[in-house]
Formats: structure tokens, C-alpha cells, sequence
């Protein structure tokens, strides 16, 4: 029954948000709203980190490479098989799932540094490997072009508008998705993995399969923020996942809290908001071209240290605690 | 009469609403040409300032806005100046597509300058909506030929020759001055390298053994000295050509080094591959340098003879001071120059559809320290349309290959590559232009 009202609290709460996104974007202009696109498609991104690491505690260091998987699986259900874009979308998530499924079981035996290595010399490698394959396009990559909005929204509905609503939306119902899946027995059973294995084995866990799941559940996601991503682009290429997406992702993550996923928005926005913040900074206080260049870095290392510091569960965790001890008074 | 009268009345105010309706229609659409105000002109540049691109490619902003500050210390665009706001793209195509979306959306620019890549400026393109915008995307520095499909890119210009072409007029220069030799091709396994291998097929050279193609990237001493050695075993002193860029020929050139290998061939770096500072920063001897051949539509950045040159290197060493004055900088300031004559032919009135026309009418007669024609016309976007072939000496000079400068020029498809009489127009007085 409480799990129940759980749930359709969050429902409610989360169509309540759509909603407000809703409204927003016919408030601001083009600029916001493609900033915020950013922010839903690397929310999803950092979800499917916090699923991988917070939950299941397998450390992943090359997400970028699963986006790939899923941004070229959706570039080519467009560009070659001319479907529509909620298909292409639905296919990343199949076709990355799938390709986390098969890393899953093979590195079901690894954990720690060595998965660490394994997926960062995945991330290192296999957008290169495009680069073989002439259907992939090469470096100049293909064509990921969800087309103009319907014209029943009218001439004035613009592009970054109709990008703002799909990444929205597709952020919207796979992080309730996962919000749902991690408040339920399966997430339970993430956690139990996450904090003592061999507890977890003779509690009756299957531990392999567990970790397989988990790694394909997260996979699908970071697939679908890797065609969401290449939609923003216009286009998917090798170079649209360096290695320094993946280590950008896993500081969000950090930002955000691994350990829930109330914060993740925050994630996001950090990524969005630092390069601007340091923009408006240097314009401000002026500085050469290399310090506004290097800005971003040292605020984003500055941000990372202050939350290892002060709140090293994430602010959502923080929230919950102070309402906690307010409870408790 | 009454009537008379109120008819003339209602006659005389739905004139003046008429008149007044046609002047408010019309002045927002002057006073709302973006980024263009009665005392400034706000152009936009995403290249790469950061990561590896950015050690080579990171002075093309700086030396862009060294020459417009020096226009504009020189009385501007018609009393106008320029304001040149470049983003690091960190030539990351995400990265790209927003600071060029910033940079039409926030900053509000007229129009874009010298962007630079295949992959990054291409997603940037569309990311950026700059056809729908009708957002002039001048003098890009990248030789795709795939950027000269106006239906794809209506607003760009392209400044450099196509990768086809150059590959057409390296086959050439194979054909006639080694004859007989065998010959190889190690090229970038990308849109740069493919356009490369399409011109060489189109020009009917074929090479001994099939192109050897690598991702960008993927280049290590290890795999350049097994390519290499493989090649050694052919007899002759056989032409390698190398088409990709300078710290990938670097790599190839140490890697012969290590193998004693560097007098076995004859080597051809592209121009893309062939800066010759950059190479002996990298480490390569200049005993090395010396003899390699390569393609250029530029004067060599060191020939301080050459009256563009020498005028680029004043205003280097004044408005961009503590930079090196190098073939990168020469290029930059040349399209910066290019883009002052283009503002100008555009005329007083400034508009964004108004400077691609005058392009399109007057880009080809526009003075640039180019040794080869530029191609701009009301159907063609492609700047230079041609190379010379050169030979760097110990001390990275370009010097004309046989001691005589011969100009060639092509296109990118099946024309034929064809010796030019082209003089370039004199240089404008101190490098200020006066074009209308």
C-alpha cells in the first residue's frame, strides 16, 4: 500500500515537473532552451552512471563509448532506414542495452580497478573504430536530424524549442523509469550488491546476473543521452565522445551524489552552467584568452573538492538528512 | 462636398498610415541586421584555443583580431570597427555546436569568420541553424569538398582549396618528376584522407600498393615505422606521400629517422601535414626537412620578401605581441584580410545577404597574399583554387620546387590540372584595403 502511494506520488511529481518544463519553455528563449536540452540529455547520462556506480558499485570510466553505441544506432534507424525519431530514440536504448548486456557478461569477473580499465580502454577505442566502417560515415560522421517540429505548433515553434521537448520528455520517462526500478526490489538487490557482495551471495543474489543486469539497464540509458546528444549536434561522429566526456559525466555524477538520484538535474546543470560561469567571470573581471580558458577546468575541480568536502552523498542527500532532523525535533 | 471632404480625409490619413506603416517596417529591418551597429561589426570564431588542435590552431584567433585592430586603428569598415569574439571549440564537435550557437544566439554576431574543421563545423552548421538564419559562414579553414554544396551550406565560403584538388596537383608533380618511381600514400582514414584518395583516382594516378589509411589519432611511432619498413623493401627511391596532418608526418619523418630511412624515400607531406616550424619543434631534424616536398597557395610565412608577408609580420609584431610569426598566423591574418574587403564590398548598408552577394560578385578580384587565383563566383564558394609546389630547405623554408614558381590550377572534380599565368592584385597601400 505505502509502496503503491509511493509510486503515484512520484507520478504525480514528476508530471508536475513536466508541466512546469512545459510552461518554461514558452518563456525563455532559443539560448535557454537549448542549454537546457543539455542539461536533460546529460542528466540521463550521469542517472546512468548513478544506476552503474552509486547502486551497483561497479565503477565505469568509459560511458562515453556506451553513448556512442546508442547515438550511431540512432543515427543509422534515421539516416539509413529513414524511421521516426521516437523509433530511432527507442532503438538506442535496445541497441546500447544490448552492447552493455554482452560487456556485462564479459566483464561480470572484473571489479574495481580493473573494470575501471577495461571500459576506459573501450572509451578510448571504440569511437575510433568508426572510423573503419564507411556506413558509419568516418570523421565526419552521419546525419542525426529529428527534422523540424510538427507544423500544427505553428511557424514561431523553433528548432531548440522541439529539442528542449524531446530531451525533456525522453529524460522525464526513463529517469522515472529508473526511479521506480531502483525504489523496488531490484534496486534493493543493486544495493545489497553495491555494499557486500559475498552478504549479498548467500543471501541467494545472483551475484553475476545482478551485475549484468546493471550494466545493461545502464547502458540503455547512457544510449539513449548519446542520441539525445548527437540530436543537439545534428549529427553523430567519433569525436563527439572523447575519453573527457566520460571523466565530465563521472564529475556531474559526483556533484550530483552517486548514491541517489534526486540531484541529478544539478549534474547537469553544473556541466551547462560552468563554461558560462566562467565566460561571464572573465568578462567581468577581464583576463587573457588562456585564463578563460583554463577556468572552466579549475571551477569544475574547485566544485568536485567542495563536494567531496560537504556533501559527499550529494545535496539531495543533504535535503533528506536536514528534514530527517527536523522530523526527529 | 462633405463627402468629398471626409473621403479626402480618409484618403490623406490612410496615406500617411500607409507612409508611416512602409518606414516602421522598414527601419526595425536595417537597425536589426545582427551584430551590426552605426560604430561596431561583431563577427565570431569557434576554433580550437585548448587540447592538441590548439597548439597549432589556437594563434588563428589572435592573429585574426591583431589585423582587425590594426584596421581599426586605421579608421575601421566605413567608421566601423570590428570586434571579433572568439570560443574554444576544443575541436570537439559537441563543444563546437554550442559555442557557435553562443556565439549566434548570445553574442549575437554578424557573421562567422575562419571556422575550422570537417567534422566540428559541420554538426555546428546545422547545431547552429546558420542557413535558416542566413548567417554568413565566411572563409572556413577546412578543404572538404563536401562544404561547396550550397544546398546543404547556402552561406558558406570556403578560403582554402579542396583536399581533391591538392591531391590532383601532387599526382601531377609525381607524374612529372618521377616517373618511373614507386609510389605510396599513408592518409588519414577520414573525410580529409578519402577526399585525397578520390582526387588521386580522379587525376588516374595509381599508386604501387594500396593507401595505407589510419584514424585520426592512431598514428604511433610503432605503427609508422612497420608501414615503413614494409614499404623499404620496394627497390628505387620511391615517392611517399603523406597526407595528413603535421604531427602525424612528425611521427612518419622520426620513425624513418630511427630506421635510417629518410634518404630511401622521396618524401611528399600534404599541406595540411607539411608546416615546417611545427616539424622541427616536433623534433624532426632539419637534415630531414630538408628535400621534402609539399603543396602550398600560400607564400612561405619566412619569405620576408614577399610584400604580404613582410606588412603580416609588422602587424604581428605590433598587435599580437609574443607570437611567433608563423605560415598559421600568415593564413589568418589573410582571411582576416579578406574579410575586411568583403565588409567593404558589402557597401555602407550592411547586411548579411548583402556580403555573400558582394562575395560572390567581387571575392575573386579581392587582393590576398594567395599565389593562386580565388575562385569565387555567384555559383562556385570554393577561395583558392589552386597550389604551387615547394621544397622545404634545413632552416623549414618553402622555396619553389626546381627554383621556378609554376602556378597550377584544377577543381575538385574530373577538370584538368592546368599551369596558370595568374599575377596576384598588389597588395593595398600599408595592407589596408580601399575595395568598394
Amino acid at each position: 500500500m505505502l509502496k503503491g502511494t509511493q509510486s503515484k506520488k512520484r507520478l504525480v511529481l514528476f508530471i508536475a515537473f513536466g508541466w512546469a518544463l512545459l510552461i518554461l519553455s514558452n518563456q525563455v528563449g532559443d539560448l535557454k532552451l537549448y542549454q537546457g536540452s543539455f542539461v536533460a540529455t546529460y542528466a540521463l547520462a550521469i542517472t546512468s552512471i548513478i544506476l552503474l556506480t552509486g547502486y551497483s558499485g561497479q565503477l565505469s570510466l568509459g560511458h562515453s563509448a556506451l553513448m556512442a553505441v546508442g547515438a550511431y544506432a540512432g543515427a543509422l534507424s534515421i539516416f539509413n532506414a529513414g524511421l521516426n525519431p521516437i523509433v530511432s530514440l527507442i532503438i538506442a536504448v535496445l541497441a546500447a542495452g544490448t552492447f552493455g548486456l554482452i560487456l556485462g557478461v564479459i566483464a561480470a569477473r572484473l571489479s574495481g580497478p580493473y573494470l575501471a580499465g577495461t571500459t576506459l580502454a573501450l572509451a578510448v577505442s571504440l569511437p575510433t573504430l568508426a572510423n573503419q566502417f564507411s556506413i558509419l560515415g568516418a570523421e565526419e560522421g552521419i546525419v542525426f536530424d529529428v527534422g523540424p517540429a510538427p507544423a500544427r505548433f505553428g511557424e514561431d515553434f523553433s528548432q531548440y524549442k522541439w529539442f528542449f521537448w524531446i530531451s525533456s520528455l525522453a529524460a522525464l520517462i526513463m529517469v522515472w523509469f529508473i526511479a521506480n526500478l531502483l525504489s523496488s526490489r531490484y534496486g534493493r538487490t543493486f544495493k545489497a550488491l553495491r555494499d557486500n557482495s559475498i552478504a549479498a551471495e548467500l543471501s541467494g543474489i545472483n551475484v553475476g546476473r545482478v551485475k549484468v543486469m546493471a550494466f545493461a539497464l545502464s547502458s540503455g540509458v547512457a544510449g539513449l543521452s548519446g542520441a539525445l546528444l548527437v540530436m543537439l549536434i545534428s549529427g553523430v561522429s567519433p569525436s563527439a565522445f572523447p575519453l573527457s566526456l566520460s571523466f565530465a559525466l563521472l564529475t556531474g555524477a559526483v556533484v550530483t551524489g552517486l548514491y541517489n538520484l534526486k540531484g541529478v538535474i544539478l549534474g547537469g546543470l553544473v556541466l551547462v552552467a560552468i563554461p558560462e560561469i566562467a565566460d561571464s567571470l572573465v568578462s567581468r573581471i577581464g583576463g587573457s584568452e588562456g585564463f578563460t580558458t583554463t577556468l572552466p577546468g579549475f571551477l569544475v575541480s574547485a566544485l568536485l573538492i567542495l563536494a567531496v568536502v560537504f556533501t559527499p552523498n550529494g545535496p539531495g542527500h543533504l535535503i533528506k538528512r536536514k528534514h530527517h532532523k527536523q522530523k526527529v525535533l | 462636398m462633405i463627402r468629398n471632404k471626409s473621403m479626402r480625409r480618409a484618403s490623406l490619413v490612410s496615406a500617411i498610415v500607409a507612409t508611416g506603416a512602409m518606414v516602421l517596417s522598414t527601419l526595425p529591418a536595417q537597425a536589426a541586421t545582427p551584430g551590426v551597429t552605426a560604430t561596431e561589426i561583431k563577427l565570431g570564431i569557434s576554433s580550437p584555443l585548448t587540447g592538441s588542435a590548439g597548439l597549432s590552431y589556437g594563434k588563428v584567433p589572435g592573429a585574426m583580431k591583431a589585423y582587425f585592430n590594426y584596421i581599426n586603428a586605421n579608421g575601421g569598415v566605413y567608421g566601423r570597427k570590428i570586434t571579433l569574439i572568439s570560443r574554444d571549440d576544443k575541436y570537439l564537435p559537441t563543444a563546437a555546436a554550442t559555442q557557435t550557437t553562443n556565439l549566434i544566439l548570445k553574442d549575437n554576431v554578424f557573421a562567422l569568420v575562419g571556422a575550422l574543421g570537417t567534422a566540428t563545423h559541420s554538426k555546428a552548421y546545422k547545431a547552429a541553424a546558420l542557413a535558416k538564419n542566413n548567417v554568413p559562414d565566411l572563409f572556413i579553414n577546412t578543404g572538404f569538398s563536401g562544404f561547396t554544396d550550397q544546398t546543404k551550406y547556402p552561406t558558406t565560403f570556403m578560403v582554402l582549396p579542396t583536399y581533391a584538388m591538392e591531391a590532383k596537383v601532387i599526382a601531377k608533380a609525381i607524374k612529372d618528376n618521377f616517373a618511373g618511381q614507386a609510389s605510396f600514400l599513408i592518409a588519414q582514414d577520414d573525410e580529409f584522407g578519402t577526399d585525397g584518395v578520390a582526387g588521386f583516382k580522379t587525376a588516374g594516378h595509381t599508386f604501387t600498393l594500396a593507401p595505407i589509411l589510419y584514424p585520426q589519432g592512431s598514428m604511433t611511432s610503432a605503427r609508422a615505422e612497420a608501414a615503413l619498413t614494409g614499404l623499404s623493401a620496394v627497390p628505387g627511391k620511391p615517392v611517399v606521400v603523406l597526407f595528413g596532418t603535421t604531427d602525424v608526418t612528425a611521427t612518419i619523418l622520426k620513425a624513418a629517422e630511427k630506421l635510417a630511412l629518410t634518404t630511401k624515400f622521396t618524401w611528399y607531406a600534404g599541406s595540411v601535414g607539411a608546416d615546417a616550424n611545427t616539424l622541427l619543434a616536433l623534433g624532426v631534424k632539419p637534415t630531414t626537412v630538408n628535400g621534402v616536398i609539399s603543396a602550398s597557395f600560400m607564400p612561405d610565412a619566412k619569405d620576408l620578401t614577399d610584400p604580404y608577408v613582410k606588412q603580416f609580420a609588422d602587424i604581428n609584431t605590433k598587435y599580437n605581441k609574443g607570437i611567433t610569426f608563423d605560415n598559421y598566423v600568415l593564413a589568418a591574418m589573410n582571411s582576416a584580410m579578406l574579410t575586411v574587403q568583403a565588409l567593404r564590398a558589402a557597401g555602407k548598408d550592411l547586411t548579411r545577404a548583402g556580403i555573400m552577394s558582394a562575395i560572390e560578385a567581387k571575392g575573386s578580384t579581392f587582393a590576398s597574399a594567395g599565389l593562386v587565383p580565388l575562385g569565387y563566383s555567384a555559383t562556385s564558394r570554393i577561395g583558392y583554387n589552386g597550389y604551387w609546389v615547394s621544397q622545404l630547405n634545413e632552416k623549414g623554408e618553402g622555396k619553389p620546387y626546381g627554383g621556378k614558381l609554376v602556378i597550377y590550377t584544377t577543381d575538385s572534380g574530373a577538370g584538368a590540372v592546368e599551369v596558370s599565368t595568374f599575377v596576384r592584385p598588389t597588395m593595398p597601400k600599408n595592407g589596408i584595403p580601399t575595395n568598394s
